[in-house]
């Protein structure tokens, strides 16, 4: 039976429709990630798991049962805000401590746990502090280690690394992948970062006005867009006599499509060139080997697989 | 970029001539030892606050101040936190009726509430009491405290009380752990200016109080009336005195600014 399941589920706030008919089936130990653009009701989707908004239509069941006459203090799930909403108030120790405290586990259990997370997400010795004190980054896994530590039925993440800076990014990305790994607790995340989604998830559910445009496994997802706005939305592409071909895809080959180099970046690790043919302006990304490459205003022939 | 060029310097220097000089020149007429008000004099003496002493009703009416500016903000205060996280969260109908309901008190003139308030107590049979003082008091300095308090659950992300639901918190479990402690600074603010409004007020209570509830500035007015003599610069002096030292201390406990402005020092 799937572990978490949206039948349907639809949220209109007066004549605005946040999210339309969302089916899907999430398994237990899943990550699963909503991507999409602004607006698209990702937000309104997780509220409605999590009980602070009011589904307009559909159901969601948890293990099979009615999750919507559950109250939200009852649900018995993590969050992760994307304001981290830690309690200003309390010291890093006593946010993390706050949940188990909530379901009445003994003083010395509470030590014990809070340790062990605080552990997990590498900030033992900021127990003391208060969240004002931490950095964005820090403040971040207090807020993840405060959903953890109830061990959560579900952790939802709502756009929890779009206030780092790239680097501080990528780091918490390969923690909160590593820490999900290990717990195995069922994660949906929100996000509009596309690098992130595919990064983390193992599967993807690209939203647009409300509704599910795609599900699927990221490489899936990327490779073989269901429609033009999920294959837009997931990184460049060229549309080719009604194909969509990724950049990357393309190679210079002895024949092909004739054109000519408009522009040529070096990106380092890749070149990305702009390409003029019969079928418009086509963009390509060669990895950077060393070797020599086309230049601008060079001809070309471009030749790429039929996916 | 100078940010106090010459004119600003002279702009501040007169300002607060203005705001001192009046307080100044009741404390140095507080220590002369004429019969009247005279300054400037080269004569010190303490005898008006000497005087003081036998004036018991002064001193009585200063504590009734006291209590009912403690009491009124209070219960002020009590009042404006549901109205505000009511105000400040949800979209309901008679929302900016019930906001302008409080706040009207800044805008009817003292005069209008001090013989509305006369007639109204004499009618149900508070005229001249505590009670009837207390009541009128709360209804002045309501706006003060509703302001401040609903600046802070305003700036208050929701998100926060959320956090603690999702863990597990029943409703009076996040008032009093989470919603209460994070608008106290707005509650404390409140409070402190209400108190101050209530400690001030004189031309509504000089319709309202009867001899023997008689707040300290309307035995001060009423002493004025008959007397010319310096024996209320000393007791200004005084109330000048306790003023400065409780700025102190609360500055020393909490800040002013952070007080005054309302602002919640955990910056979040
Ligand atoms: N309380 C509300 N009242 C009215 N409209 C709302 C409310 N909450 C959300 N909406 C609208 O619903 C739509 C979806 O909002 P939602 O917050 O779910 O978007 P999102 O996908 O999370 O976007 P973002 O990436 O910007 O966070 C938006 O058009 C938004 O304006
Ligand atoms: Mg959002």
């Amino acid at each position: 039976m799937t572990f978490l399941a949206l039948e349907g589920l639809g949220k209109r706030f007066g004549s605005h429709v946040a999210v339309d008919g969302l089916t899907l089936g999430v398994e237990k130990g899943e990550f699963v990630s909503l991507l999409g653009p602004s607006g698209c009701g990702k937000t309104t989707t997780l509220q409605m798991i999590a009980g602070f908004v009011e589904p307009s239509a559909g159901a969601i069941r948890l293990e099979g049962r009615d999750l919507l006459a559950v109250k939200p203090a009852k649900r018995g799930l993590g969050i992760v805000f994307q304001s981290y909403a830690l309690f200003p108030h309390m010291t890093v120790a006593e946010n993390v401590a706050f949940g188990l405290e909530m379901q009445g586990v003994a003083a010395d259990e509470r030590r014990r746990r809070v340790g062990e997370t605080l552990e997990l997400v590498g900030l033992a010795a900021f127990s003391g502090r208060f969240p004002r004190q931490l950095s964005g980054g820090q403040q971040q896994r207090v807020a993840l280690a405060r959903a953890l530590v109830i061990r959560p039925r579900i952790l939802l993440l709502d756009e929890p690394l779009s206030n780092l800076d790239a680097k501080l990014r990528e780091e918490m990305q390969i923690e909160l992948r590593q820490i999900q790994r290990t717990l195995g607790t069922t994660t949906i995340l929100v996000t509009h970062d596309q690098a992130e989604a595919m990064a983390l998830s193992d599967r993807l559910v690209v939203m647009n006005q409300g509704r599910a445009e795609q599900v699927g496994p990221p490489h899936v997802v990327y490779e073989r867009p269901a429609t033009p706005f999920v294959a837009s939305f997931l990184g460049r592409t060229n549309l080719v006599a009604g194909e969509t071909v990724r950049p990357e895809k393309i190679v210079f080959a002895a024949t092909g499509l004739a054109g000519k180099v408009r522009t040529r970046i070096f990106q380092g690790n890749h070149w990305l060139y702009q390409v003029e043919t019969a079928s418009g302006l086509l963009t390509v990304i060669r990895q950077n080997s060393g070797e020599a490459m086309p230049g601008e205003g060079e001809q070309v022939h471009l030749a790429w697989g039929k996916a | 970029m100078s940010r106090n060029g010459p004119l600003a310097l002279a702009y501040h220097a007169l300002f607060v001539t203005f705001m001192l000089a009046p307080i100044l020149v009741v404390c140095f007429v507080a220590f002369t030892p004429e019969g009247y008000l005279s300054f400037p004099t080269d004569r010190w003496s303490l005898r008006w606050f000497y005087a003081i002493g036998r004036y018991p009703e002064f001193i009585a009416a200063f504590w009734r101040s006291l209590w009912l500016g403690a009491l009124s903000s209070a219960i002020a205060v009590a009042l404006s936190v549901p109205a505000a996280l009511a105000i400040a969260r949800y979209r309901f109908r008679g929302r900016e009726a019930m906001t302008a309901l409080f706040m009207s008190p800044l805008m009817i003139p003292h005069v209008v509430l001090g013989v509305a308030f006369l007639r109204f107590f004499t009618q149900i049979g508070l005229g001249g009491t505590f009670t009837g003082l207390v009541l009128s008091h709360i209804v002045i300095v309501l706006p003060f405290a509703l302001r401040l308090t609903l600046a802070s659950a305003v700036g208050m992300d929701r998100a926060i009380e959320h956090a603690a639901i999702s863990l597990g918190a029943s409703d009076a479990t996040v008032l009093r752990r989470i919603t209460l402690p994070l608008v106290l600074p707005g509650l404390v603010s409140g409070w402190a200016l209400a108190f101050i409004n209530s400690f001030d007020e004189v031309t509504m209570t000089v319709f309202i109080a009867a001899p023997g509830t008689e707040t300290l500035p309307v035995r001060m007015f009423l002493y004025i009336q008959d007397n010319i003599d310096p024996l209320v610069t000393s007791v200004s002096a005084c109330v000048i005195a306790i003023t400065v030292l409780a700025l102190v201390a609360l500055d020393r406990a909490y800040g002013l600014e952070r007080l005054l402005v309302g602002r919640s020092g955990d910056g979040r």
